[in-house]
């Protein structure tokens, strides 16, 4: 670099312009937050759609809003399973802020056991993967709707599978924070990893309720 | 910051708390009102809770460490 810079001295100062723009970490940090939540703000175009598709293609003339016949007890656990994953990706990233690594790297792990949870509860389950047929306590543990059953089936797999997608990627990063967690690479200082992948969590969570009601409690089952 | 830490988790054990609660309400909502309206208003009041407490979206304005 020094050659270059001493034969070209349009370069040197250009080298010097590049150190003048790296930023504070707490300034980098806010630009990321404002980033992510532009993403966010972006993914909910999306969910905004299919949330308006179901309204629109499940609305019958003369019944008004109709829903698919689902088990109502498979939805509401898998609710809150995931519900209770926030929690711990909360109590996750509180424990990392006051430096308490253990805590930390235990509720991630948590949180990505739930969240694989719910994947197994909407993807195994309630898509009925296997086309299994289980009621134990009453409950329809097994789904019946495929794919192909019209609008109610093609609805209720886009909207599950692209939140299923967003779910299993965000299990991945849940896995890969508790990992670099248990190496110690963060601190209480510097973990915008954490919270990055704390805040992907918690709007996965956002999407889910108000999925969940849409396509379980809204509307006359048919 | 013991306290800070220990105000923190009640302040998430609160929020979780309220969560399961409304999570409940809106299953009798459906199945007793069939109310499109209240079990929309329920879900955005949800929303609003995970977004405030566990997104801190007003961490967007302010510029700390983390």
């Amino acid at each position: 670099m020094s050659v270059y810079t001493k034969t070209h001295q349009g370069a040197q100062v250009h080298h010097e312009e590049d150190r003048g723009h790296e930023l504070p970490y707490a300034t980098q940090v806010k630009a990321n937050r404002l980033g992510l939540w532009l993403f966010f703000i972006s993914e909910f175009f999306l969910f905004g759609a299919l949330l308006i598709t179901r309204f629109y293609l499940w609305n019958e003339p003369g019944i008004g809003q109709t829903r698919p016949e689902l088990s109502q007890e498979l939805g509401l656990i898998t609710t809150s399973i995931l519900l209770l994953s926030s929690y711990f990706v909360y109590r996750g990233e509180t424990a990392v802020t006051y430096g308490d690594q253990k805590a930390f790297t235990r509720s991630f792990m948590g949180a990505a056991l739930l969240g694989l949870l719910f994947f197994v509860g909407v993807v195994v389950m309630e898509w009925n993967l296997f086309g299994i047929s289980l009621e134990l306590f009453g409950i329809e543990w097994f789904g019946h709707l495929k794919p192909s059953d019209g609008v109610y089936g093609g609805v209720f797999y886009m909207m599950t599978g692209m939140h299923a997608l967003h779910v299993i990627s965000g299990v991945g990063l849940l896995l890969v924070a508790w990992y670099r967690g248990r190496k110690g690479d963060y601190t209480p200082e510097r973990h915008w990893g954490v919270e990055g992948i704390a805040l992907y969590w918690h709007y996965v969570d956002v999407i889910w309720i108000f999925f969940y009601p849409a396509l379980y409690l809204i509307g006359k089952p048919v | 910051m013991d306290v800070q830490k220990k105000s923190a988790l009640r302040q998430g054990n609160i929020v979780i708390g309220v969560l399961a609660i409304l999570t409940i309400v809106e299953f009798f909502i459906a199945i007793e009102l069939d109310s499109v309206v209240l079990l929309f208003i329920v879900a955005l009041i949800k929303a609003a809770l995970v977004v405030q407490f566990f997104m801190h979206v007003y961490r967007l304005w302010r510029e700390e460490n983390h």
